[in-house]
């Protein structure tokens, strides 16, 4: 390490969420380390890539150089095969996290963070003196406070106090990879449902340019067999793209439980898929990652200026999460939970056949949703009181 | 405690070092370093990362060997 290893604030995981903490933090005035276990970041990508513009946009001006396709629709596909399409969905995009990723890094580093790339972690320890040692096979890093932003397999909130295993049913276990085919639309995105395709969860088919696609697939880790993804995702592909050439084929957890509470514990805070900061319905984590690392390293440096590197400056980064993603995620996660009572394919093919005899204009997604638990009055009213 | 005969043992080839199963371990025992490594000792052979793992590359494999 080299001969600085004295912050104000050391950023663990360069993810969307870690360096844009790490941005908003050297730009609120703090000093900065940027720690990254891979040599390069953003490889390999472990994420579906779609978002929507207008969470996307409360965090960050979306760059075109990001944007691999513009999505016109979206297709849901019931087990009996009955599509639903949407197209009041707002502005929604496929990125390259690839990219995306490198430069939010750059952008922190740029803005004057010392960034650590092939730095693994192994242990955060409170020291006296309101200081953080922040260890691993390289050395020492000091912060007076830690932002934790090392993704699902984070192992540093537990060493610091927190609970972060997830229960079976708080967890997809995916797998994805790109396919190439002929019948590959480049401006529409799909959802398949149904036991056939996986169980507790759906399969996602994410344009990404000349009929390529991210192609992946999630199980319900309480409805997982060792392998089932990779076994399913395969099937799905050869039943929906015979022939089709499988690239890039990876592997990932999606949380899509609550978030960990509390966020913040002293100097300590956590932050993207660490926090389990993830849309439960839809395992959607990016603009949910992109607020709550602005929002951390934003408090971060309002921090600083107070002279109080600590829980009860540190505590607001919470606040101004439950106040817009949390309570997004919570809705999210109500939805998921009522969905996953009804979770079987007779339900899932009645409810797109009662949707696909209305004109897609006038299908929203709180039409759907209302569509959905149409028959459960009780499911209906908590609807109705989610979409309020 | 009963002596443990079974241990957890990755399929280096097959794992994706995607770390799915740090984030159900309830022992914190599976730690991703260089590779995936599993502390045979806090482990208490409960399968959930057997079970989540997307690419099966975990299995329970009898007999820890001469101890």
């Amino acid at each position: 390490m080299p001969e600085k290893n004295h912050f104000d604030v050391v950023v663990v995981g360069a993810g969307p969420a870690g360096s844009m903490a790490a941005l908003h933090a050297v730009r609120g005035g703090c000093s900065v380390a940027l720690v990254e276990r891979k040599e390069k970041v953003g490889i390999p990508v472990r994420c579906g890539e779609a978002v929507g513009l207008r969470g996307f946009s409360a965090s960050l001006a979306l760059d075109d150089a990001w944007i691999l396709a513009s999505v016109k629709k979206i297709r849901m596909v019931s087990p009996g095969g009955v599509s639903v399409d949407l197209i009041n969905i707002g502005e929604n995009y496929v990125l390259n996290r690839e990219i995306m990723d490198r430069d939010l890094a750059d952008r922190a580093v740029a803005a004057g963070a010392t960034f650590f790339g092939a730095t693994p972690i192994l242990s955060v320890k409170a020291e006296p003196g309101n200081k953080y040692r922040i260890s691993g096979p390289g050395g020492d890093l000091y912060g007076s406070c830690v932002i934790l932003a090392d993704g699902v397999e984070s192992r540093l909130a537990r060493d610091a106090g927190w609970d972060t295993a997830l229960a079976p049913d708080d967890i997809e276990s995916c797998a994805f990879c790109r396919v190439t085919h002929e019948s590959i639309r480049d401006d529409s995105i799909e959802f398949h449902v149904g036991r056939n395709v996986t169980p507790g969860g759906f399969a996602w088919v994410f344009p990404r340019g000349s009929h390529t696609a991210n192609v992946g697939l999630g199980a319900l880790g309480s409805m997982c067999t060792s392998g089932l993804a990779k076994e399913r995702l395969k099937a799905f592909i050869e039943r929906n793209y015979p022939g089709a050439t499988i690239h890039t084929l990876h592997c990932g957890g999606v949380p899509v439980g609550r978030w960990l509470k509390p966020l913040v514990k002293n100097g300590v805070m956590v932050a993207g898929d660490a926090a389990r900061q993830v849309n439960s319905l839809s395992g959607a984590g990016i603009t949910y990652a992109l607020f709550a690392g602005k929002a951390a390293g934003e408090t971060v440096a309002e921090a600083k200026r107070a002279q109080g590197m600590d829980w009860a400056h540190l505590h607001a980064y919470e606040r101004k999460w439950a106040a817009y993603c949390g309570k997004q995620q919570m809705r999210s996660y109500a939805l998921k939970s009522m969905l996953l009572k009804n979770d079987n394919d007779a339900f899932y093919d009645s409810v797109a056949r009662s949707l696909a005899k209305e004109p897609p204009e006038r299908l929203t997604y709180m039409r759907v949703f209302f569509r959905t638990f149409a028959r459960h009055p009780l499911m209906l009213l908590k609807t109705f009181f989610l979409f309020r | 405690m009963p002596e443990k005969n079974n241990v957890i043992v990755v399929d280096r080839p097959v794992c994706d070092e995607c770390g799915t199963c740090i984030s159900v371990c309830p022992q914190n025992a599976i730690a991703l370093t260089e590779s995936l490594v599993i502390d045979a000792e806090k482990c208490i052979l409960c399968r959930r990362c057997v079970d989540i793992c997307p690419f099966g590359a975990l299995a329970e494999n009898g007999k820890k060997g001469a101890r």
